[in-house]
């Protein structure tokens, strides 16, 4: 079975120093692959490597990124671009940030379709609000009507998931999708994940430090120290009988 | 779909905020009123710009009689004749043989006398042309051109400090150097220098244009330089980069998500700019490069006031001044308060 994205000996450096030092991991079709390790780990860089948004000090050194049967690092910028939020969609964080806090919503979910499509603005209306309730807001047309900071922080990280999937993607990496949210939240959020990769098709790449969490809805899972790829494989098998001593611990930590 | 209203949008509150500002509305008000008597020029002046009449150089202003012997009557002027002192000096003496109509809605235009008769308001200039047809006509002239050259340069501005500001690199390298080769050179040279290169046989649009482009070209750079410090601070937010991830295009986000930031900054600078264009283009006029002779700009009606004789005689040909000077202030008054209103850190929440 041919993998939907296949990131093979990826190295990113600043300078002379790596950050990510030569990692592999494939994702396939309606699959979560978890990104785990520490603060500083790389697990950032190597969401924003896929979308070629890193910052300019960070340089790709080597690897290929296959996407779709296309290396992304050969694409044009324009190719990119489109490929962005069209294929691939991003989940951050922080989502009362990563909204424009002079636009609702609505706005800014119909200005991604606009960015990739030819609908008009009465399908683009439709096709919001359909995803704003696909993510399972109470009230998608207050959602869509609503100013960033009028959401509550749940709220808003569902709407930023509708964002990401407004273009039907086949890949949403999300970065500390969680992070911000209570330990309730947390759990919704993760119910969603599953129910969207089931429905949608959608597979995600799922970066966390939060072991506990992640392992509960991930496939597959990698564990990264210092920017080097230290396990990887099934979740089960990983959180089971982990083989490395790093990966014990945080394993460890999270009991 | 069903509208919803948020009370506090960014939006409202600026705009409530605006309007508790009495001053601010005063003078904003003062600027519809200026403007709409300049649409209305044709209509509200007595006569054209153009029309002169010899016999009256420099006639004072005329006062309209409402009564005759204590009676109340049908308003007119009396007629004027022209009259030398024992020092060569002209007098206009009222000769209340002659009474002249007070005529409503006629030729078009809102009021006027029967002629011979010569209704001059505010007074004549040199060639006997009415001040006050003159000082409305030469506020389309000057009031529109403010607006225009700081359309464009606003354009220029906010384009080229956008571009430079959000790709950074050698794009940035190149836009900054052009921007400082422009503010190297001081304002006033720059301005005759570029209007040296104006071909001398244009007609009066052409001039027109020619010192909205000259105008333009002097502000924009300033304003490009400060855009682009914002925008680097702008660009590294986090709403930029999730609008990149989701593959909308640059140009869209310099647009969409990082110009209208600056709008507080920008929209208090576009009216003081505007007021500095209003002065820009009487300073060109007064010194005979502006608007020419017989159209009217504020600032060619006051270069008429150059000469101390003249003033000293005829002091309302200095009227054209007070006008720039009431529409420059009411600028400045509306750009601060647009900034105080939408700029956040500047709101002063004294009223609530």
């Amino acid at each position: 079975m041919d993998s939907l994205l296949s990131v093979k000996n990826l190295t990113v450096a600043v300078g002379l120093k790596a950050v990510v030092n030569d990692v592999s991991f494939d994702v396939f079709g309606a699959q979560i692959m978890a990104v785990a390790g520490g603060s500083g780990s790389g697990k950032t860089t190597i969401g924003l490597s896929i979308l070629r948004l890193l910052p300019p000090a960070l340089r790709i050194g080597q690897g290929s990124i296959i996407f779709e049967g296309k290396n992304l690092l050969d694409l044009s910028a324009e190719d990119m671009r489109l490929c962005r939020g069209a294929r691939i969609g991003m989940v951050f964080q922080e989502p009362l940030s990563a909204f424009d806090p002079l636009f609702t919503i609505g706005q800014q979910l119909e200005e991604v379709l606009a960015a990739h499509t030819q609908l008009t603005k009465q399908d683009r209306q439709r096709k919001v609000l359909e995803i704003l309730s696909d993510v399972e807001l109470p009230d998608p047309l207050r959602a869509y009507a609503s100013y960033p900071h009028q959401l509550s922080g749940g709220m808003r990280q569902r709407a930023m998931m509708a964002q990401a999937m407004v273009c039907d993607p086949s890949l949403i990496i999300a970065d500390e999708p969680t992070s911000s949210l209570d330990v309730t939240l947390q759990v919704k959020m993760m119910e969603l994940f599953v129910h969207l990769k089931k429905k949608k098709n959608i597979s995600f790449v799922l970066i966390a430090h939060d072991l506990g969490m992640i392992s509960q809805v991930a496939d597959e899972i990698i564990i990264l120290r210092e920017g080097k790829m230290v396990e990887g494989g099934k979740v089960d098998q990983v959180m089971g009988c982990p083989q490395n001593e790093y990966t014990k611990q945080l394993i460890e930590a999270f009991q | 779909m069903k509208k919803r209203t948020y009370p506090n949008s960014r939006t409202r509150t600026g705009v409530d905020s605006f309007r508790s500002n009495r001053l601010a509305m005063l003078c904003l008000w003062g600027l519809v009123i200026f403007y709409g008597l300049a649409i209305c020029a044709d209509f509200i002046s007595p006569y054209s710009y153009k029309d002169e009449d010899r016999n009256f150089s420099y006639c004072p202003p005329t006062t309209i009689e409402f009564g005759d012997h204590g009676k109340p009557v049908y308003p007119f002027v009396y007629g004027r004749t022209l009259t030398f002192d024992t020092m060569h000096r002209r007098v206009y003496v009222i000769d209340k043989t002659k009474k002249y109509l007070l005529r409503f809605l006629k030729n078009g235009r809102l009021f006027g006398v029967d002629v011979p008769g010569r209704l001059y308001l505010w007074g004549a200039d040199a060639r006997g042309r009415d001040l006050f047809s003159r000082i409305w006509y030469g506020a389309r002239i000057s009031l529109s051109i403010g607006l225009l050259g700081v359309a464009i340069s606003f354009m220029l501005g906010l384009l080229i400090g956008g571009i430079s500001g959000y790709f950074g690199g050698w794009v940035d390298g190149v836009l900054m150097r052009i921007c400082e080769m422009f503010m190297m050179i001081p304002g006033f040279y720059l301005m005759l220098a570029l209007r040296a290169a104006v071909p001398e046989n244009f007609n009066s649009v052409q001039v027109y244009l020619s010192v909205v482009v000259i105008l333009a070209f002097i502000g924009w750079a300033s304003l490009a330089r400060i855009i682009r410090g914002m925008t680097l601070s702008l660009r590294e937010r986090d709403f930029v980069l999730a609008a990149k991830t989701m593959g909308v295009p640059d140009i869209v986000i310099i647009f969409k998500h990082i110009l209208p930031q600056t709008i507080s900054y920008s929209m208090a600078t576009l009216m003081l700019t505007v007021s500095s264009y209003i002065l820009a283009e009487a300073g060109l006029s007064v010194v005979g490069l502006g608007i020419q002779d017989p159209v009217p700009s504020w600032g060619n009606l006051l270069s008429e006031a150059m000469e101390i004789v003249p003033v000293i005689f005829a002091p309302w040909i200095l009227l054209p001044g007070l006008f720039i000077f009431i529409a420059v202030m009411c600028f400045n008054v509306v750009g601060d308060a647009l900034r105080d209103a939408f700029d956040p850190m500047f709101r002063n929440d004294a009223a609530g």
